[in-house]
């Protein structure tokens, strides 16, 4: 049996549950994310598909990701086929739908490519076990969640990884809730400061209306807004180059890295006495690789950092053994980790 | 020659079929594969279906055309899973419920076409047998799975499922086994109407290509031009929908141009600048159009079929192929006196020939190349700078600086006399004035030196 250690308000440890599931169901969307593999990200899932009121809301599952083979290449630990119960609807390549074991009715075959086929969406009319494996890309993600809202579909549930070999953001779905655990790190301290750390990165704030509207549909290089809102593709700069220099940069508002955020631009930036004081905007937080001493040190120095889109962090959740078979206290995890972040940790297997 | 072969033509093709709005994937690809047709009667059919869809949007309510196009973009490729049917080959759930959703939506875009007076436009196969093959319930909902009704033991097996789940692993196996007959048996029965769903494919993908092509006619303000046999071809006010959308950028205004070739030779002369290259292009442009059964950018124009068409704008350096500038325009125009040689109606477009070599030689083989050409069954248009004899060809000028601007509109001349306005116009842009001047003098110079050998 699955039993849940609420540490938040361990007062009100008997409607820990209750409020998890409610706080899923005001969203459209939620994506779940592992930190590293073997955080729990499987277990959470099923943990939610298991509660959700299918009465009330039709739900649809899918996940991001290369992911393909039934046991994981890395640590050879087997990767769990996903239980869906009878009347959930589900996103997976059309390899994986080929070897589903339940019965289900197909109702689209979408355009979005993967490895392993396209991308189709079917109805559970049987409880069973399916692999997921759906859109590979943000876009073909944000397609597919928007056709299956022609479905009816209520709330959409994205197994999402945060590998660095993925190109879809878990960050299109309106919440989100973070595995972690010894798999990350097997040294308490550092798992809670690195939790800490990305759960920082994913509740950094949106950058204003306008500078969403006017910035989201780039999707690489690095642009600047002037004092006066207007847009300007900086020349011959990347996040890489020795000095981050360009004309008109006495006019600076406002830069855009629509790639990935990495120290050393931080760090010129901060050299740059005309720039050190800019907001900094970036996609989403899966776009974040930078160390924590350098982002405060940025902001240290006058600095604002700012995201194109965000998602609401519901919940964190730990796996405390790592997959050597190393074990952490799991209590003094949860509540180590809850002081640290401010919001509920649940050790979801724990007995 | 396929519409892929020439999307890239110098003429800028892919500019007009960038801006075609279609619906899917499927009929862009379907378009592109497409053959150039050269017999009137082909392309008089392909007009009349287009003419019928410019009708509809200028007529139909908004809605249902939005309707109808929504309905377009459902259409997907599935020639593979056709092609499986065709060769028996067993057709999984993904393969069936693909010509299930063909099926249901060719129904329901013939109902619109009849509803529109539309359905003698373009033929789409009743499919309705198909539909109740793969929607046994008939709910005329486009999913699919094996349904319950195709097999009472079939059901009973997903009942017993339903009740015991901890069955269900063996259940499944069994129900396997049951479901790869039935996806047997409905292949075996739709195979008979492989034809038909084939057919509805293509038919789909043609009224989202018409409907595209009558929608640019009306944007574009293009027209659908009428055939001549007699070998010439007219344009009433031509533009070239490229430079006109950048001059409209820039807040001003493309002045059209009309003009009219027979199969001789037509020379086009004039100033820097006037747009004799511009013109080349859009002739260009305009004879693919046709002939591929779009609209044409005029308000009017006369075609006349070619099998073959050439284009050629200066400076086609092949660096691949090694070749200079020179060498590699050489060879272009070999192919075309070679082509003359067959019998064939061809359209060939030279923009300034021999313009990289010195100018005595290089009028020497214009002249020669109007004379090798000129006596052939073949339609060449071409621009130049030098000077060429009178009576070689039929020859146009561009009017050139008119009280301060440019004007475009091409008037007819006797002679192949090019103007001298180069200096003019190099002066308007704002050239150096030491530069100009002094060729100025140059200009004097040499012109006394050739009233004193005379």
């Amino acid at each position: 049996m699955v039993m849940v250690n609420f540490h938040h308000h361990p007062a009100e440890d008997g409607c820990a549950i209750v409020t998890f599931i409610d706080e899923i169901l005001k969203c459209d969307s939620l994506s779940i994310v592992g930190l590293q593999k073997n955080t729990g990200k499987t277990e959470c899932l099923k943990y939610v598909l298991a509660r959700l009121p299918l009465e009330q809301k039709k739900v649809a599952v899918t996940s991001i990701g290369i992911d393909g083979e039934t046991t994981d290449q890395v640590t050879r630990t087997q990767k769990p086929e996903i239980v869906l119960r009878e009347g959930m609807y589900f996103g997976t390549s059309e390899a994986h739908y080929r070897q589903r074991r339940l019965v289900s009715e197909l109702i689209d075959v979408s355009d979005e490519s993967t490895s392993l086929g396209r991308v189709v969406t079917a109805l559970a009319l049987t409880q069973g076990k399916i692999l997921l494996s759906g859109p590979s890309s943000t876009q073909g993600l944000r397609r597919w969640m928007r056709d299956t809202r022609r479905h009816d579909i209520d709330l959409v549930i994205i197994d999402g990884a945060l590998s660095r070999l993925s190109l879809a953001s878990p960050a299109v779905s309106q919440s989100m809730i973070l595995a972690t655990g010894a798999a990350y790190s097997i040294n308490m301290t550092q798992l809670v400061q690195r939790t800490a750390f990305v759960v920082d990165l994913i509740n950094i704030g949106l950058t204003r209306e306008s500078n969403i509207a006017l910035l989201s549909p780039l999707e690489s290089g690095m642009w600047w807004i002037d004092s006066d809102g207007l847009l300007h593709e900086m020349q011959a700069v990347t996040s890489l180059s020795q000095q981050v220099e360009f004309n008109g940069m006495e006019q600076c508002a406002t830069i855009y890295v629509a790639g990935a955020l990495v120290d050393s631009f931080l760090e010129r930036l901060r050299k740059n006495k005309h720039l050190r004081n800019v907001e900094l905007v970036v996609r989403d937080f899966t776009k974040f690789f930078v160390s924590p001493q350098q982002l405060r040190l940025f902001e240290k120095m006058g600095g604002t950092i700012k995201v194109l889109q965000r998602s609401k962090l519901i919940a964190v959740t730990v796996n405390p053994t790592s997959p050597a078979g190393y074990v952490l206290d799991s209590e003094v995890l949860c509540d180590k980790l809850s002081q640290a972040i401010n919001l509920p940790v649940y050790d979801l297997l724990k007995n | 020659m396929q519409l892929k072969n020439v999307i890239d033509s110098p003429c800028e093709l892919r500019f007009m079929l960038d801006k075609l709005d279609l619906q899917s994937g499927f009929a862009r690809r379907w378009l592109l594969d497409s053959s150039m047709m050269t017999s009137a009667a082909e392309i008089e059919a392909s007009h009349d279906v287009t003419r019928r869809f410019v009708q509809f949007v200028n007529n139909v309510d908004r809605t249902h055309q939005t309707t109808l196009l929504f309905r377009l973009q459902g259409v997907k490729d599935i020639r593979t899973t056709i092609k499986n049917l065709r060769q028996m080959a067993t057709l999984d759930d993904i393969e069936l419920f693909e010509v299930k959703h063909l099926s249901i939506l060719a129904a329901e875009v013939k109902k619109m076409l009849q509803e529109h007076g539309l359905i003698d436009a373009v033929h789409i196969p009743c499919l309705e047998d198909v539909i109740k093959i793969l929607d046994p319930d008939g709910t005329q909902i486009a999913s699919f799975y094996i349904y319950d009704s195709y097999c009472t033991e079939l059901k009973d097996l997903r009942k017993r499922m339903r009740q015991q789940p901890e069955q269900q692993e063996e259940l499944l196996v069994k129900a396997a086994e049951i479901e790869e007959t039935v996806r047997h048996d409905l292949t075996k029965k739709l195979h008979a109407y492989v034809d038909d769903i084939e057919q509805a494919l293509v038919a789909l993908a043609a009224v989202d290509i018409n409907l595209a092509r009558a929608r640019q006619i009306i944007d574009e303000e293009l027209c659908l031009p009428t055939i001549t046999n007699d070998g010439t071809s007219c344009y009433t006010a031509m533009f070239n929908p490229q430079v006109k959308d950048a001059l409209a950028r820039r807040g001003k205004a493309f002045q059209p141009v009309d003009i009219c070739y027979a199969d001789s030779p037509t020379l086009i002369t004039g100033a820097n600048m006037g747009g004799k290259t511009v013109v080349l292009k859009t002739l260009t442009l305009c004879q693919y159009l046709f002939q591929f059964g779009f609209g044409v950018p005029a308000s009017a124009a006369t075609i006349a079929i070619k099998d073959e068409i050439y284009f050629f704008i200066g400076d086609e350096q092949s660096i691949e192929r090694g070749l200079s500038s020179f060498a590699a325009e050489m060879k272009n125009i070999d192919a075309v006196i070679k082509a003359s040689r067959e019998n064939r109606k061809i359209l060939a477009l030279i923009d300034e020939p021999a313009r990289t070599t010195n100018p005595t030689e290089g009028t020497a083989l214009v002249q020669a190349l109007l004379k090798v050409l000129g006596n052939k069954q073949m339609s060449l248009v071409m621009t130049t700078h030098y000077d060429i004899e009178p009576g070689t060809a039929h020859c146009l000028r561009v009017k050139g600086f008119d009280n301060g601007s440019m004007n475009y509109s091409l008037v007819e001349v006797d002679d192949g006399e090019v103007p001298h306005e180069a200096l003019t116009i190099a002066q308007s842009l704002g050239i150096d004035s030491e530069w100009i001047s002094l060729a100025r003098e140059e200009l004097e110079k040499s012109s006394k030196e050739k009233i004193l050998y005379k």
